[in-house]
């Protein structure tokens, strides 16, 4: 871990801190160093504290650490947020002239730049963020000229002039501290790679492999953390023949949707809790009319209006059991960013093979992160898609009762009907809420109700049995300590087996992506002497469903501060759990 | 199906299960014929109701049909007609549905302005729950939950349709079947959101709002030569016209120009390759 470097930018909101995160972030992936990143935000436009954290590394790189090396502080509260994470090492870069004098702690070097002054001599005082990363460049001995092509990318669109600008506003940071402070004892000397990696959130992830999947409608509400996964498609569905409504309200998203899908298309939306919680209703109407959709719910801190722009995972029970009566669903969980595209390109291939709705289940952390992969991991080449049992004019005449009507609901072996979308002759049929018989017509029939209730269920045990619920594995296959975990623990886990294993403590960590249905880890856990299962929520949604598959008591790992967990904190919390008595 | 459709092709084989006398006999009648006299067939149809008497309408028509949620058929019907432009979308519902529960979906339905139509059945009163004040209910209307009347004023729904900027906005009266079946034909033909409040009447709940009160007090606009629906102007004063119940178009703008038009959204969304699409790495690309 001695590559590694950890800077942040912090400020107010509307200081521009995503934006300057972004292009550092940029510049180190284009520098073949891999990048991981965090946010702290508050639930606001302007004002309150901000900052963008890059954890960069020659490996990859998948969780924060308790560590800052370098501080770009555009306010005293920066500096006082992050004392717990500044070390001797650290290097502070803030502007003197500014109206507030920086306290820094004495063992640290604080680095005085004029960012304002410099940024106004290069063109305008809207670029002092880039002459500080002109600054930290020279601290860590990063070459400018990676700065220059984020910049390009940046601002291209705006104009050779405003590009201009800001590398001479990086340069006059750089040359700032070369002039001024000798700061080669701190020791920063960040190697980069011939590598060329690509730099993605979660939710982009996710726009992306709906688009892959084939997804060519989308409707949505605004609200914080699912909203970027709108934004992106709505820059490029069009691309590729599909479209995206902003919507009135979530009950109206999820009924569009469900129109779009009842006429063909693949279609999806997203929210967050609050937003799962007013489609609810049409959520079972979309399973009993049985009727492929993907919905993705990108968590935050609950209940009621809760901590918008904070982590949790509390809404697992949601997902497994939203909805009045019974109601067959899917709820896939990606566990990494890559897993946020290969699971929805899934979730679409699920949903539409076994014709009922699939819960795509992500977080907040992993929804803001932006992470470096190299671009194969997301080959297009690999993107299978299965429509299932889609039938064409030729196949109509299979499906048809004596009197010529559609069996739009028959019941088969596997409990996969027919599906025939509009315009398809001879098919045209009724789709409803209500009970019904096979041809989609109500029914209060005892017989007729059991038979349609049985069927939706039976795909449940066809997919069980057909389709492969797996799940990741990481540290030592035969150790005694199992960790189980799903959701965007995954990272700081992997990062956490090297803590741990530094301190002799050997783990076995199983990350689960399937929800529902979900592998049986009954061999797994009673090979285990210790089961711990880590989740952001109080109460341990996912600990309790795998108590009651395995009739075993588990302990748990509970973190509901607001914060994901980082990887040093996360292998204490482990050595802490593993050393307490057995819950009886 | 053969390109000749009568409107019976539309029936389903289900008996409803309206009362005896229910205006909504003659509301689903006039879709049916309407339907086929603008050249459509039960395959390239897709109805979508909610719920309430309105919503059994799915049931007892044979085309593509969806039988959704209270007050949330706008929001399907918007989403088929997305994903198929090439499929006549037809959205029915009750005074509740459409203008209660599901207001919110109504006015943004009109001002998105998707090329479908919405009928909405509206007998003033809640039939199915057995007899609430509905939103279009008179304010002295005596009924189970109002014992002494609402007691405020209803809901003007064509006044609400203008407010939105809706393109098509008309009234018929489900007992007149000629007009109202024109009229319903009209809306199908119009270029944008077509809006047909039609005077349903509640035989069972509703003693006020009577076949005999509709064939009394309405004007038909048809008659009166003056009136051009054209004029916003003109139909602004029969809209708002609390003294006078009409039938026919009030008003309809000539230059509508609908949603999947003034968006592009023309494909035929159902249709998707196997695999990712030929130019998905680019998506890959962007994020170097």
């Amino acid at each position: 871990m001695a590559e590694d470097l950890n800077w942040a930018v912090g400020g107010e909101a509307g200081d521009g801190i995503d934006s300057t995160g972004k292009i550092f972030a940029q510049a180190l992936s284009r520098a073949g160093r891999h990048v991981f990143t965090s946010k702290d935000f508050a639930s606001r436009i302007r004002g309150g504290y901000t900052a963008y954290k890059i954890r960069t590394s020659v490996e990859q790189v998948q969780s924060v650490v308790d560590r800052l090396d370098i501080l770009v502080a555009l306010t005293q509260r920066t500096i006082d947020e992050n004392l717990d994470e500044l070390h001797e090492g650290s290097a502070i870069i803030y502007d003197g002239e500014r109206s507030w004098e920086a306290e820094i702690p004495d063992e640290m070097t604080a680095v005085d730049v004029p960012l304002k002054t410099l940024a106004e001599e290069a063109g305008g005082a809207i670029m002092r963020n880039i002459v500080a990363l002109g600054a930290a460049c020279e601290i860590t001995g990063f070459d400018v000229e990676y700065l220059d092509e984020a910049l390009e990318k940046r601002f291209g669109g705006k104009g050779s002039k405003i590009v201009e600008n800001n590398k001479a506003a990086a340069r006059a940071g750089q040359e700032y501290v070369q002039e001024n402070y000798d700061l080669d004892h701190l020791g920063y000397n960040i190697d980069t790679t011939d590598n060329d990696y690509v730099l993605l959130n979660g939710n982009e992830a996710i726009g992306m492999g709906a688009i892959a999947a084939g997804c060519r409608f989308y409707a949505g509400y605004p609200i914080t953390p699912a909203t970027s996964i709108m934004e992106y498609l709505t820059e490029r569905i069009e691309d590729y023949g599909g479209h995206v409504v902003q919507a009135e309200d979530e009950l109206s998203a999820i009924n569009m949707s469900l129109g779009a899908a009842r006429a063909g298309a693949r279609s999806m939306t997203a929210t967050s809790g609050a937003g799962i919680d007013l489609m609810t209703e049409t959520f079972g109407l979309v399973a009993t009319s049985e009727t492929p959709l993907v919905i993705a719910d990108v968590q935050r801190s609950g209940p009621s209006t809760g901590m918008p722009t904070k982590q949790e995972q509390g809404d697992l029970d949601m997902a497994l059991y939203a909805g009045h009566g019974e109601v067959p669903r899917f709820v896939v969980a990606p566990t990494s960013i890559t897993e946020c595209f290969w699971k929805t390109v899934e979730a679409f291939n699920l949903a539409e093979k076994y014709q009922t709705p699939v819960f795509l289940v992500s977080d907040l952390a992993m929804s803001v992160t932006e992470q470096t992969f190299p671009p194969e991991v997301f080959d297009m080449d690999d993107v299978e898609i299965d429509r299932g049992k889609l039938v064409d004019e030729d196949e109509v005449d299979e499906w048809l009762d004596a009197q010529g009507h559609f069996r739009a609901h028959a019941v088969t072996e596997d409990g996969v009907s027919p599906r025939a979308i509009p315009g398809t002759t001879d098919a045209a049929h009724m789709s409803t809420g209500l009970e019904h018989d096979e041809l989609g017509r109500r029914t209060e029939e005892e017989d007729e109700r059991v038979h349609q209730v049985d069927k939706r269920y039976r795909k449940v045990e066809t997919a069980r049995n057909e389709e492969e619920w797996d799940y990741r594995e990481f540290g030592n296959p035969d150790a005694d300590n199992l960790v189980i975990s799903w959701g965007s623990n995954e990272g700081a886990l992997i990062e956490a087996l090297d803590y741990l294993e530094a301190d002799g403590i050997d783990v076995r960590v199983i990350s689960v992506p399937y929800i529902f249905p979900r592998p049986d880890l009954t061999e797994e856990i009673e090979a285990a002497d210790e089961t711990i299962v880590v989740e952001c929520n109080a109460t341990g949604q996912f600990a309790d469903v795998i108590e009651h598959d395995v009739l075993t008591r588990v302990k748990r790992i509970n973190k509901y501060t607001g914060v994901r967990f980082k990887a040093d904190e996360l292998a204490d919390d482990i050595t802490d759990k593993l050393s307490e008595e057995v819950p009886a | 199906m053969s390109s000749d459709v009568r409107f019976t092709d539309f029936k389903s084989d289900k008996q409803p299960t309206w009362c005896p006398g229910c205006g909504d006999f003659g509301t689903m009648n006039g879709m049916m014929k309407a339907l086929a006299n603008t050249g459509n067939d039960p395959d390239n149809t897709f109805v979508v109701a909610g719920i309430g008497c309105s919503g059994k309408i799915g049931t007892y028509m044979h085309s593509y049909a969806l039988h959704g949620v209270h007050g949330r058929a706008l929001p399907v019907g918007t989403g088929v007609k997305m994903a198929r432009p090439d499929i006549e979308v037809m959205v029915a519902g009750g005074d509740g549905d459409g203008y209660s529960i599901g207001a919110g979906h109504f006015v943004h339905a009109v001002r998105r302005n998707v090329d479908m139509t919405y009928v909405v059945m509206d007998n003033r009163i809640y039939g199915l729950t057995k007899g609430q004040a509905s939103p279009t209910s008179r304010s002295d209307f005596e009924t189970s939950t109002t014992p002494e009347g609402p007691k405020q004023p209803p809901v003007n729904p064509l006044a609400l349709a203008m407010a939105s900027g809706a393109s098509f906005i008309a009234q018929s009266f489900s007992s007149d079947a000629m007009r109202h079946a024109e009229i319903i034909e009209q809306a199908i033909e119009h270029d944008g959101f077509g809006f047909v409040n039609v005077f349903s009447p509640c035989v069972t709940f509703n003693d006020v709002d009577t076949y005999d009160y509709f064939r009394d007090s309405l004007v038909d606009l048809q008659e009166d030569e003056d009136h051009d629906p054209n004029d916003y102007e003109a139909a602004k004063k029969v809209i708002l016209d609390s003294d006078k119940e009409y039938q026919g178009v009030m008003y309809q703008n000539e230059n509508s120009v609908p949603y999947h038009e003034q968006h592009g959204v023309t494909e035929d969304m159902s249709e998707i390759p196997d695999g990712a699409p030929e130019d998905a790495m680019d998506l890959v690309r962007e994020f170097y």
